[in-house]
């Protein structure tokens, strides 16, 4: 408890504390100004209203998407259900910016369906508009349905089956099943993924940032943006306060919800696993829907990637003529681009091993051991989530650039700011995990006289494995091309995969930085083929 | 189950190699006396070779580059200030306006390079606290497939004519729109950006984003840096420059040293490459139009002095920064 007390101080309170009471600062003396301008500018409280609408759509249709394709994939006989898996948790690899790239590309007024629609019909003018709230909910639920989808599969997948058995047994058909039993059995993943949605969406910069400018549709992360760049230090922090409220109050909102705790938890540790259930009749229209949706969310973006990489420049006709190797042999040979995959592996990893060893501690410490000041613990090391991650980036070097602890310039500081931001992931993956896990399989072993080590080891942790490995992967691949943190703090050598990638974007290399960003997929679809083998298909996607 | 565990502490073995692999990097990497710092806004590729020329010349002194937008720049050296003073030896940005900010804090070192002579003296501060060290300028960029040349605007009074077929740059994002904004202020008043608005000109981050969405079709035209625009034609995309008739908006991307660096001597040197005929010479070859008088062209581009200038008010802008992004916010973006 102590060794994690320290932790989520030194990774997430002292550094956002440094801050915080800025925000209270006007030229060195204690203010409310910054908090004034938040609420007298219509332009701030309209993007604190619009974030709040967009981040509750895009959470709705999340837990609606996510669930249902979770089951299909989990729970059916759908055919060729696995590679389905692979495919679906795919995009998420993407840089959010890539993936508002690649739909406007798609569905942008000159993307590729404009075009064929101006074959087709002689009008190019497409029924929808991309630069829109709408659109960006749109992206935002295609970019974060995955952090539902994966929770809840792993939810599905520890299930005790004996319930829907016997509710079998009783003679209820599949539907009641589904509906009575196995739905308020998985609705606590349902809902952690639901809540990780939510506040993805209310932190996300780079989808509204190129979907919203057009429509004039500010959002609280792209205010703070702005006044980042004015430079008002005290009105970006008050900002980022208000994000961090709004996540905080949906928290609270899901404590509440989840008060029954015990409904929840579900004996498992057998090795029965739950029924297969047969779609029957509706196996292929259901096969259709799912490849359909597989086609639209996963292929076509990471297709539309694919091809601006083998472009000579962004725009250029589709012609023979105009695709190329070049920009990938350049990427190849580009040092830093090299120096920034094997970083951003490094990162990567070791964020995700240590944000999940430590949030495993203090999920157990809170929905397990229960002890006191624990539910304190796990809602501070949630915040960080709800934070712009160039606050947290600014929050870092405020705290870990002066002596006698300079971290400045090395990795060190990035991979602290990866802790920070990752751990409410890993906390509320494994929170979910847990909960899942009855408390009497632990008591028995506490009255059979083990201690506590050999209880973690010998039940908690393997009962836990799967959602922990989920967690993980959800730490890892974002980390992997993680942008906003690594751009301010990165050094000389220490460049990360979303920095070359963006500086390449950004000096209008866009079909170089596909190129790159392709590669890094490949490497990603590779390793989880080695983990899959590895682990002979236990872990992996 | 009994196999598992031996995987999980493989795994965890590996993990530490790494980690002792990357520490070891880590502190070989110690920045040595000899090292400049430079941060920079200037395209990585032109960044990169442009450091590692100078390096060829200088093997002595040692180039380190943070590159990322001017934005991420400013917030860096911002949240620096707060914890013991700017890391940076050497800033070059495109924003101009934070180097007026900079020198009323005094935080920038003054330096008369003898190269700067060949500098015409619009573009350099009198004390040597910044020195133009490569020109880009604000124009108007055609799609030529979407709006034929002959149709294009030939001025800026006729930009927002193209409603909304016509895209420009966020000065809230953006520091060389920003100038733009602020030489058009002061020069007419807000009238054009209420004629822009009505008209529905759009609005997207900043010049790389409003120059690709042209090529992408999007657009017709687009207010965006020349030379943004030349590598896009250059890889052949339908593109064509239009030199407004009252003036491009050049901004001269200064470069300056800062107060507190540790190497004035490496940090100077480099400051005089910038400068240097050779310096502006291979800028030159990528599209960048040079700053001395006596420095070629790129092919197709005018040189510095055959190009008609708005002049632009750095001075007011700095000081009445926040007034013009409320402003255009209100007008624009509301």
């Amino acid at each position: 408890m102590a060794g994690a007390g320290v932790f989520v101080l030194l990774v997430v309170v002292y550094p956002l504390w440094q801050v915080l009471f800025r925000s209270f600062l006007d030229a060195g003396v204690l203010s409310l100004k910054s908090y004034q301008k938040v609420f007298s500018y219509p332009s701030y409280y309209r993007a604190l209203l619009n974030s709040v609408w967009i981040s509750c759509a895009t959470a709705a249709l999340c837990m609606v998407l996510g669930t249902l394709l979770a089951f299909l994939v989990v729970r059916t006989d759908l055919p060729g259900k696995t590679s389905l898996r692979t495919l679906l948790v795919l995009p998420y690899a993407l840089p959010s910016f890539f993936a508002a790239i690649a739909w406007i590309q798609l569905l942008g007024p000159q993307g590729y369906l404009a075009r064929l629609l101006l074959q087709v019909f002689g009008s190019a003018a497409v029924p929808w508009n991309l630069y829109s709230a709408g659109g960006i909910v749109f992206v935002l639920t295609v970019h974060y349905f995955i952090l539902v989808f994966i929770t809840v599969a792993g939810a599905l997948e520890r299930m005790d089956a004996s319930l829907e058995e016997a509710a079998r047994a009783s003679g209820a058909g599949t539907y009641r099943i589904m509906r009575e039993i196995t739905l308020p059995l998985v609705l606590p993943a349902i809902v952690a993924g639901g809540l990780l949605a939510f506040i993805g969406a209310l932190a996300n910069f780079g989808i509204p940032a190129l979907l919203g400018m057009r429509a004039r549709f500010f959002v609280l992360t792209t205010s703070v943006y702005y006044a980042l760049a004015i430079p008002d230090f005290g009105l970006a922090t008050a900002l980022s306060s208000m994000l961090v409220l709004v996540a905080l109050i949906s928290m609270a909102l899901q404590f509440g919800i989840q008060k029954g705790e015990s409904r929840y938890t579900v004996i498992s540790g057998k090795a029965v696993h739950p029924a297969e259930l047969k779609l029957g009749a509706s196996r292929y229209p259901l096969f259709l829907f799912t490849v359909a949706l597989v086609v639209c969310i996963s292929i076509i973006p990471v297709l539309s990637m694919v091809l601006t990489a083998l472009m000579k420049y962004w725009g250029a006709p589709l012609t023979a003529a105009n695709l190329t190797l070049q920009n990938f042999t350049y990427v190849l040979k580009l040092e830093t681009a090299q120096r920034a995959v094997t970083n951003s592996l490094f990162l990567g990893a070791v964020a995700a091993t240590a944000a999940m060893f430590v949030g495993t501690l203090i999920s157990y410490l809170h929905v397990k051991a229960k002890l006191k000041g624990s539910r304190v613990l796990d809602f501070l090391a949630t915040i960080p989530y709800a934070v712009p991650h160039t606050v947290i980036a600014i929050a870092m070097i405020l705290a870990w650039a002066k002596p006698p602890v300079s971290l400045y310039g090395t990795l060190w500081i990035i991979l602290v700011a990866y802790l920070a931001v990752y751990l409410p992931f890993a906390v509320r993956t494994t929170n979910s995990t847990l909960q899942q896990v009855h408390d009497s399989l632990e008591e028995a072993a506490r009255a059979s006289g083990a201690k506590i080590f050999p209880r973690l080891r010998d039940i908690v942790l393997p009962l836990a494995r799967p959602g922990m490995i989920a967690g993980w992967i959800l730490v890892f691949m974002p980390a992997l091309r993680e942008l906003t943190v690594s751009i301010l703090l990165y050094a000389h050598h220490t460049e990360t995969i979303g920095v070359v990638v963006y500086n390449l974007q950004d000096a209008g290399y866009r079909e170089i930085a596909a190129a790159l960003a392709a590669l890094v997929m490949a490497l990603l679809i590779a390793g989880n083929m080695v983990i899959r083998k590895l682990t002979g298909g236990v872990a992996g996607f | 189950m009994n196999r598992r565990p031996r995987k999980l502490s493989l795994t965890l073995l590996a993990v530490c190699g790494m980690l002792a692999l990357t520490s070891a990097v880590v502190l070989a990497q110690a920045k040595s006396p000899s090292s400049v710092l430079l941060y920079t806004s200037v395209p990585q590729q032109l960044a990169t070779q442009f450091a590692d020329a100078f390096m060829k010349k200088r093997p002595d002194i040692k180039v380190e580059i943070y590159r990322a937008g001017s934005t991420e720049v400013g917030a860096k050296i911002a949240a620096e200030r707060e914890v013991g003073g700017i890391r940076a030896d050497l800033l070059w940005l495109a924003d101009a306006p934070i180097y007026y900010d900079l020198r009323k804090r005094g935080e920038l070192l003054g330096y008369i390079s003898p190269e700067a002579k060949a500098i015409p003296a619009d573009l350099k501060d009198p004390k040597g606290f910044f020195t133009g060290g490569r020109l880009i300028n604000m124009i108007i960029a055609v799609n030529t497939e979407v709006t034929p040349l002959k149709d294009a605007p030939k001025s800026w009074k006729d930009f927002p004519d193209h409603g909304k077929k016509a895209v420009m740059g966020n000065p809230l994002y953006s520091g060389s729109n920003f100038v733009t904004v602020a030489a058009f202020v002061q020069k007419d008043g807000w009238g054009w950006f209420e004629r822009a608005r009505a008209r529905g000109v759009a609005i997207v981050r900043g010049n790389s984003e409003a120059a690709t969405a042209l090529a992408g079709k999007e657009f017709g035209i687009a207010m965006t840096l020349d030379y943004i625009v030349a590598g896009l034609i250059k890889k052949g995309a339908p593109l064509a420059i239009v030199w407004p008739s009252e003036g491009a908006i050049s901004v001269p991307s200064p470069i300056a040293i800062i107060k507190g660096t540790k190497n004035p001597d490496g940090s100077k040197a480099f400051v005089d490459y910038v400068l240097s005929k050779e310096g502006q010479e291979f800028l030159v070859k990528q599209e960048v139009i040079p700053v001395r008088d006596d420095v070629k062209p790129p092919p197709g581009q005018p040189s510095a002095k055959k190009i008609k200038f708005l002049p632009i008010p750095y001075e007011w802008a700095a000081d009445n920064a926040p007034a013009i992004r409320e402003k255009f916010e209100k007008l624009m973006l509301q």
